[in-house]
């Protein structure tokens, strides 16, 4: 939870506190930033862009209360930037060794949390094939678990356009494990 | 497709208990305070006060106008101009009289009356011949001779009765008309 005075604070324009704002709120930012990314590295740059846009910007929010859902909003338009450029640049193709890690990761449910690299790794091959959008739209609902009006605020996706997003989503990613993933 | 869904809840189930996990945020913050520092704004922004000040010219319309209008006043200065060389190249021709009123008699009588003749507009405008100032006083000092050796001829004839009458019989004679001196 973000100390709304700390966000009052630096919506006043003293950003004395700033350092401690950046702290409490890259966690959550980089969690979101990862799983539409599936890359550490590109998730940290990503969170340092959207804390400086923060930094610029959080004096024209409404009020502290929407402060994490404008980051969120922050966040996810940097990654669609970055998946564009991504697209351009190169395309994911998943090895016999992230199916064989999958695999494992399913037989062996349920089984310890996955380290980053891994983490990385399944989600990069489950949503390679989803749009930016459906990416987000999967990973607010179905990881972070947010509610469709939470991810329309975020996204300014209409509640249908949510739920139907989600359904290509899930629908993907299914047949995807059904074809690949050995019993 | 129902055991696509069962790998699929299991797979979204390890996901999310999997959270990324941010080694550490101080690279970030230091990262994030770095490129603040950079962007800062200066506390007086003289860019943006010209711009607030003169951003206005860069619309296009108000350019346009702006432009348009300043063309008008050139070719209305440079018209303006044209009539005022013209009116003082008029003037340059005029006669320019100075002094006080004129006398009755002599020289400034006659140019007084000179100066009757002209504004009359009979005759000759000063538009269309140049006379100079020394021009002028030459004629006018020609005249006031020539009334002068008038006058004294007028005199030699009134004391002669026989001169007199020798030249009124001459002058009939050449004009055809009775005269009286």
């Amino acid at each position: 939870m973000i100390d709304i005075k700390l966000i009052e604070e630096c919506r006043s324009g003293n950003f004395n506190n700033f350092r401690k704002l950046v702290e409490v709120t890259s966690p959550f930012a980089f969690s979101v930033a990862f799983r539409m990314l599936g890359d550490g590295d590109q998730a940290k740059d990503v969170v340092q862009e959207a804390m400086v846009t923060v930094w610029q910007q959080i004096r024209k929010i409404r009020s502290a209360s929407v402060y994490k859902s404008w980051v969120y909003r922050i966040v996810i338009n940097k990654c669609y930037d970055n998946l564009r450029k991504r697209k351009r640049n190169m395309e994911y193709s998943a090895n016999e060794h992230t199916w064989a890690l999958l695999s494992d990761t399913v037989s062996h449910w349920p089984s310890s949390e996955l380290e980053n690299k891994e983490n990385a790794m399944i989600i990069s091959v489950l949503t390679n094939k989803l749009s930016p959008k459906q990416k987000a739209v999967f990973v607010l609902s179905e990881l972070e678990e947010m509610t469709s009006d939470e991810i329309s605020g975020i996204t300014g996706m209409s509640k249908l356009a949510i739920k139907a997003n989600l359904y290509y989503a899930r629908k993907s990613i299914s047949e995807m494990l059904e074809k690949y993933l050995r019993q | 497709m129902k055991q696509g869904n069962d790998k699929y809840l299991k797979i979204i189930d390890l996901l999310r208990r999997s959270k990324p996990v941010l080694d550490s945020t101080g690279d970030i913050e230091r990262e994030v305070i770095r490129e603040i520092s950079r962007i800062k704004e200066p506390i007086f922004n003289l860019a943006g006060l010209i711009d607030f000040l003169f951003g206005w010219v860069y619309i296009g319309w108000v350019r346009r106008s702006f432009v348009t209008v300043s063309l008008l006043l050139v070719l209305v200065f440079v018209y303006q101009q044209g009539v005022i060389m013209k009116q003082i190249n008029i003037l340059n021709r005029q006669l320019i009289i100075t002094g006080g009123e004129p006398s009755a008699s002599g020289f400034q009588h006659f140019e007084k009356l000179l100066m009757m003749y002209k504004r009359s507009d009979r005759g000759f405008t000063s538009r269309d011949i140049t006379i100079s100032e020394q021009q002028l006083k030459e004629l006018i000092e020609t005249i006031n001779e020539l009334q002068i050796k008038y006058q004294y001829i007028e005199k030699l004839v009134e004391e002669d009765p026989k001169l007199k009458q020798f030249i009124e019989q001459k002058l009939i004679e050449n004009n055809q008309t009775k005269v009286n001196l």
